[in-house]
């Protein structure tokens, strides 16, 4: 395959994958502005590097790229005060803010509908809150539905690292849903 | 299996990285043990609301379209947008079956998932072990005769190596609680599985995928066979393609 159609290829696959990208980005930056550059950033590296593309398995490859900029964005941010300041804010003003970047489901129950989305809220702002490394695999296993196997080779840790992760992680969310009287 | 033994299985079993035998020695004690039970239906409950459609944030039309905009144009073609506008909608379409999939599940029927996620687990198990295959062989003569006496029907065994599929060997696999023969092919880097089953069994789907891995059932000779591999949809189906294609074997003795 020459260069070409591999960058075609590769270009096709971030797009297919683009709102899995989008996702992980907004995961571990906190904020929208910062996902789409770290995404734009990862797309035009994933083109650039399209000859180390093998085949197969595109997602993890392409989102092991866009985890590479959001950290190269947060190094670069030195002590990440943007992601930081944003991140606060969130927390400080708590439900509120959760709630607003949470989109609307059709209400018929307005009532029932907000105490969903309340629910929702409470869930975002506690994977929010959890420490990046579990936060992390938590969105990579459980939203993007990447294997342990994927997982570790993205994050280059080994399998019983993403498995220890990934329960601490778990139990963690329990937890502190759990605290908040929220669990059925 | 004790409770402490089956707690650390838990996550393994929840995200199907269990293989067969385990699986069902999980599920055996899962039928005694409520505590288990419990734990269980938490991670599930956890993982439905994880993947609420809220909690995922898709990507802005804008920063779709920015980079729309720097798609690399191989080969300028009046047909390319359109093409790319296909490809999308299948996409989508594999994205919406795939969901589908996940809700089928979800609405118990339990068989169906047990079998598909036997497939994939047999597939993952393999590529964990230290030899994916039991017969090491590119040539189908060698192949073909070491199933015979191992499985009740020697299948068909033919060779791509010229299509870029190349034969690596055999091995005997469990799905369901069948014995069954399993043909290795390598493509690149990837490893493909196909299972030969005697018949295609009730219930599985004609395609799905978990994990980043692709499953494609199709008609094979007098049988039915399903490939499993990590290759991606469009080699997957290139591939079922030609194996559908294959007819009748050459006389193999």
């Amino acid at each position: 395959m020459d260069l070409a159609a591999r960058r075609t290829l590769v270009g096709e696959l971030a797009m297919r994958q683009l709102d899995a990208a989008y996702n992980l980005a907004r995961w571990l930056l906190g904020n929208d502005a910062d996902a789409g550059d770290a995404v734009h950033d990862a797309f035009v590296r994933a083109l650039q590097s399209a000859h180390t593309y093998a085949g197969g398995n595109g997602k993890a490859w392409w989102l092991t790229i866009v985890r590479h900029c959001c950290f190269a964005r947060l190094k670069e941010h030195g002590r990440g005060r943007r992601f930081v300041a944003i991140d606060q804010l969130a927390a400080e003003l708590g439900e509120a803010a959760a709630q607003r970047v949470l989109p609307n489901t059709a209400a018929d129950e307005p009532e029932q509908n907000a105490a969903a989305a309340q629910e929702r809220a409470r869930l975002h702002r506690q994977l929010r809150g959890l420490p990046e490394e579990y936060r992390e695999v938590l969105v990579l296993r459980e939203i993007e539905e990447l294997s342990y196997r994927e997982i570790a080779q993205m994050l280059s840790i080994p399998i019983g690292t993403v498995m220890s992760r990934l329960s601490r992680g778990r139990e963690k969310l329990l937890q502190a849903l759990g605290a908040n009287g929220d669990r059925p | 299996m004790n409770c402490e033994s089956s707690r650390r299985l838990l996550p393994l079993y929840f995200d199907g990285e269990l293989d067969p035998a385990d699986s069902r020695a999980f599920e055996a004690h899962l039928d005694g043990c409520a505590a288990c039970r419990q734990a269980l239906a938490e991670l599930e409950a956890l993982r439905a609301r994880l993947r609420d459609p809220a909690m995922r944030y898709a990507a802005p039309a804008a920063l779709r379209g920015r980079l729309a905009a720097a798609m690399p144009a191989a080969r300028p073609r009046a047909r390319a947008w359109a093409a790319l506008a296909a490809s999308w909608l299948a996409a989508a379409l594999l994205g919406a079956g795939a969901a589908g999939l996940w809700h089928d599940r979800q609405q118990g029927l339990r068989a169906q998932a047990g079998l598909t996620r036997d497939l994939f687990a047999s597939h993952w198990r393999a590529l964990a072990a230290a030899s994916p295959v039991d017969v090491v062989s590119s040539d189908r003569h060698t192949v073909k005769p070491w199933f015979a006496g191992k499985v009740a029907e020697s299948p068909p065994v033919r060779d791509f190596a010229a299509q870029g599929f190349p034969l690596a060997g055999g091995r005997i696999d469990y799905v369901g609680s069948a014995r069954v023969p399993v043909l290795v092919y390598r493509h690149g880097g990837h490893l493909i599985d196909v299972f030969v089953l005697a018949a295609p069994p009730a219930g599985l789907p004609r395609q799905a995928r978990m994990q980043g891995y692709g499953l494609r059932v199709l008609a094979l000779d007098h049988a039915a066979a399903a490939v499993v591999s990590d290759m991606d949809e469009a080699e997957l189906d290139r591939f079922a393609r030609l194996l559908a294609q294959g007819g009748e074997p050459p006389p193999s003795r």
